[in-house]
């Protein structure tokens, strides 16, 4: 018989004998429960984080929207002869206030992605 | 994955989960019982991800070996216990000779290196073929035989067989 039928034998005739635990499935069972908990309560603080999102850009949506409806129904009329540089400014703004709208949206919902996902992460 | 369900699923495969972080361990229970409920607790919250593709035991000692790894990196096993002298895991007919052979074989497994400790535990105390040890290590299935092949040698030489 050679050196690694010896080493051999001698591992499998000398396999570790476990003691029979009763309370090591307890113990895991307690601690799975605490895992248990610290989930639910991460899974809350998600669902309350979320539905704070979907409000704000929700509200942010309605408020635009009014903001440009009403700029719609009672457009401004600047002082265009006394307000000087600020006068054109609000003359170019009137003037593509739509394509404004578009890229305020654009940004608010990337934003709101971007939001979600980090707060997942 | 219900809680109830992974305690059906893990209540066959905890007695072999054990046995092998003993061996990792190097006779040391109370760790090995430590490292074993903190890697069922991991399973257990990455139960959703598992997917069926190896066995479930084959799953679980690899999240096993994993928990281990980082515990021992943590706590770096450079010395024999106390608790390992004891042999306390030992149940046998002949308890002084067997208590003594068990005491010897865990000193030596306790200076062998922990992939070499690995691949022996769980070869000759696991009954694993070289292809699941490689799954559950994570290493090609070559590297397991070189660790099972030196492994064998070291313990050959701190045994005196």
């Amino acid at each position: 018989m050679n050196g690694k039928d010896n080493i051999e034998e001698f591992l499998r005739g000398h396999k570790p004998q476990v003691k029979d635990d009763p309370t090591f499935l307890l113990e895991t069972r307690r601690r799975m429960k605490q895992v248990d908990g610290i989930k639910a309560e991460v899974d809350r603080q998600h669902v309350q984080s979320r539905m704070a999102l979907i409000i704000t850009l929700t509200i942010g949506i309605a408020i635009g929207a009014i903001a440009v409806f009403i700029g719609y129904i009672c457009p401004a009329r600047p002082d265009t002869e006394n307000a000087g540089i600020f006068a054109s400014v609000l003359l170019f703004v009137t003037a593509w206030k739509q394509y404004f709208f578009i890229l305020l949206a654009a940004l608010s919902v990337s934003l709101a992605i971007l939001l979600s996902k980090t707060s997942r992460a | 994955m219900t809680q109830e369900q992974f305690i059906d699923l893990i209540r066959t495969e905890q007695e072999p989960l054990r046995r092998f972080l003993l061996g990792l361990c190097s006779g040391n229970a109370s760790m090995a019982d430590d490292i074993a409920q903190d890697a069922l607790v991991r399973a257990y919250v990455a139960s959703g991800s598992f997917l069926g593709l190896s066995k479930f035991s084959t799953w679980l000692f690899r999240i096993a070996y994993n928990c281990f790894v980082d515990h021992y990196r943590k706590s770096a096993l450079d010395t024999v216990s106390d608790e390992i002298c004891e042999a306390q895991n030992v149940l046998s007919q002949d308890a002084t000779d067997d208590a003594f052979r068990y005491q010897q074989l865990y000193q030596a497994l306790d200076r062998i290196p922990e992939k070499e400790r690995a691949a022996i535990v769980l070869h000759y105390f696991e009954d694993y073929d070289i292809k699941e040890i490689a799954s559950i290590m994570q290493i090609p299935s070559g590297t397991v035989k070189y660790l099972l092949s030196t492994g064998r040698n070291h313990l050959k030489t701190y045994l005196s067989l």
